[in-house]
């Protein structure tokens, strides 16, 4: 059995004092500095164009959607979140969805579907809170996932920044 | 035979048919747009051009189509001056062609995408505004036309001619005015205007009842014979999901359908999707239907059968020839002999394909001695026994209008039966749902392939008749 020999300790170190004085100097220099604590629900998480939060459709400012369900970010998708049936519309632009789900439990954020959408109508908007007490209610049928183009408009410009440097 | 150079290699062509036939016999995909094998050669479209050298001369680009074989012949369908004649070719096609695609129904299956794909030019060099045209001209109950759309391959006028026999579309117009149009701009008319969205190679002619239902990478395409009447052409059954049928198209057949089928079979498919299926098994019980599983039902039906007395068998025209030799030995342990259901003859016959005859193995379940009874007859049957087998897609359907008197009944069919007498439902599966085989109007064999699987619960029908078969026989040896 190996003893372990207790190290002496100096006056200074037995009357613990110093070493308490010194933590609470580092203590009291915290409490005037900035705090980095976020209350997150309180204080939402920044969000800028760059945010590649849940996918959204938009809504022309004349209050048509501009999804035709071609159903390229179905194909695309990775997850199979995006189910899309398409329907005659009397539009110029002939075709709508009829049913637009996205299951946002399957969604993982990548993007793809922006991507591959020749129209610009599913953007990545920058809303990432998601929470429901059932799975059935996280599924996102059109209705919840229109928003005028006017809120998604610095996610457009920003995509067509980005893709003008390929 | 001729003998022919084709990519470096020699091969032997039969020299009747034009070289673009010949160079797809031997695997060398040229594309094409106003070919088809079961029309005249056009050369309206020039995509199919290949460099060819005939004699010794130096080598020419022609089109393919149109270019008869000569012994000795010299093709290259690979060289850079045919390859840079076809993407001349295509952007003079593309030129007025709308970038439509995310709307197109034909987006998926359009040879023009993928030979726009293949050569890869991605942009047009024009700057003058694409022709505007009727983007949804209506040409009567099956087709909408799009002229926007068309590249004027007049694949469609050729059908017509010489097909249907009975020309109603047209190119109208002059040179880079030209669109295609119907004669007075009078709707279509016949029972076969559904193969021209499968011939046209754009979008220009679409189906209506398709529109916007689908897009067609989605959909699982799966070998079948159609059903609707005694021709059995082999169709595509395409199904959305792995539930819905969604098209049906015909698939290319040499002996019986060639690459076409008739409008009543293409659009016979609502009743596959139909909400009323019956999954699992129904049996009687005071007044009420009770839902069990299939193996209880089954078992149930043995003993309604066991119990003896004068039964009727009644199969339907859809029985397959192992469902009916099935049936037929099952109604020889009851003492009776089966009889199907024959529908009666409609007006739908004509020269093509549609025989006129709804019963699809009517050939087969006679020679397999199975009488062909009318609804009235086989519901007298059925009324004048004390226990009834029936059995078949669609046979409650047939006898949907007859009384079937109190005859316990014992059915197995795609739906619930609702008559007074029944003890036992038992699904069955759609012709598309099993493997089995049909004898058509010409006694040729029609194999049914399994193109949508059947819900679970849903046994195929010669086994399901099998096992009773068993359990009585079972039952008779015990007793």
């Amino acid at each position: 059995m190996a003893i372990v020999k207790r190290k002496e300790l100096s006056i200074g170190e037995k009357l613990y004092l110093p070493a308490i004085f010194r933590g609470l100097s580092m203590t009291f220099r915290q409490m005037f500095k900035k705090r980095v604590t976020r209350q997150y629900p309180e204080e939402p998480l920044p969000v800028n164009e760059v945010t590649r939060g849940q996918p959204r459709l938009a809504v022309n400012d004349d209050g048509t959607i501009r999804c035709v369900s071609c159903g390229l970010c179905e194909a695309a998708c990775p997850a199979y979140a995006i189910t899309i049936d398409g329907q005659e519309t009397d539009r110029f632009i002939e075709r709508e969805p009829e049913r637009f789900d996205i299951d946002m439990l399957r969604c993982i954020l990548c993007g793809f579907c922006e991507e591959a959408c020749p129209k610009d109508a599913i953007l990545m908007s920058d809303e990432l809170e998601l929470a429901d007490f059932s799975r059935e209610a996280l599924i996102y049928d059109v209705e919840r996932l229109k928003r005028p183009v006017s809120q998604l408009r610095p996610r457009l410009d920003y995509v067509y920044k980005v893709n003008e440097r390929w | 035979m001729t003998k022919i150079t084709l990519n470096g290699r020699e091969i032997e062509v039969d020299a009747s048919k034009p070289l673009i036939a010949a160079c797809e016999e031997n695997g060398v995909d040229v594309p094409r747009y106003c070919y088809h094998p079961g029309l005249s050669p056009e050369g309206s479209c020039r995509i199919c051009q290949v460099e060819v050298s005939e004699g010794g001369r130096p080598p020419r680009v022609v089109v393919s189509c149109r270019t008869p074989i000569t012994e000795g012949m010299v093709v290259n369908t690979e060289t850079p001056e045919a390859h840079e004649t076809r993407r001349q070719c295509l952007e003079f096609l593309l030129k007025n062609h709308p970038l439509d695609c995310p709307i197109c129904d034909k987006a998926g299956e359009c040879t023009l995408q993928d030979y726009s794909f293949a050569e890869g030019q991605t942009e047009g060099k024009t700057e003058e505004p694409r022709r505007k045209l009727e983007k949804r001209m209506d040409l009567g109950d099956v087709i909408v036309l799009d002229q926007e759309r068309c590249i004027l391959c007049t694949r469609c006028v050729r059908y017509q001619e010489e097909v249907t026999k009975k020309p109603e579309l047209t190119n109208a117009g002059l040179a880079s005015n030209t669109y295609i149009t119907t004669f007075g701009e009078r709707p279509l008319t016949g029972n076969y205007q559904g193969n021209l969205a499968d011939i046209c190679p754009v979008g220009a002619l679409t189906l209506k009842q398709f529109r916007f239902q689908a897009r067609v990478w989605n959909l699982e395409k799966e070998s079948s014979i159609c059903g609707e009447c005694s021709r059995g052409c082999s169709i595509s059954a395409e199904v959305l999901r792995r539930n819905e049928v969604k098209r049906i198209r015909p698939l290319f057949d040499a002996d019986v359908n060639k690459w076409w089928m008739c409008d009543t079979g293409r659009f016979a498919f609502e009743h596959f999707n139909d909400a009323e299926r019956l999954t699992g098994g129904l049996v009687a019980s005071g007044d009420n239907l009770l839902v069990t599983t299939t193996k209880d039902a089954l078992a149930r039906a043995a003993e309604v059968l066991g119990t003896g007395g004068k039964a009727a068998v009644v199969g339907s025209a859809w029985l397959s020839q192992e469902e009916a030799a099935a049936l037929a030995a099952l109604a020889g342990a009851l003492g009776t002999k089966a009889v199907f259901v024959s529908p009666e003859a409609n007006e739908l016959k004509d020269d093509l394909l549609h025989t006129g005859d709804p019963a699809p193995n009517r050939r087969g379940l006679e020679e397999l001695g199975l009488k062909a009874v009318s609804a009235a007859d086989a519901a007298a049957a059925v009324a004048g026994a004390e226990l009834a087998v029936l059995a078949g897609e669609r046979v409650l359907a047939g006898l949907a209008d007859e009384n079937l008197g109190t005859a316990k009944l014992v059915t197995f069919d795609t739906g619930p039966c609702l008559a007074a007498g029944v003890e036992v439902c038992l699904p069955a599966p759609f012709h598309i749902e099993k493997v089995g085989t049909w004898l058509n109007v010409d006694g040729l064999e029609r194999n049914l392939t399994v193109a949508r699987k059947a819900p679970a619960g849903v046994e195929p029908l010669d086994r399901s008749l099998n096992t009773l078969h068993a359990a009585l026989a079972g039952a008779g040896a015990q007793a």
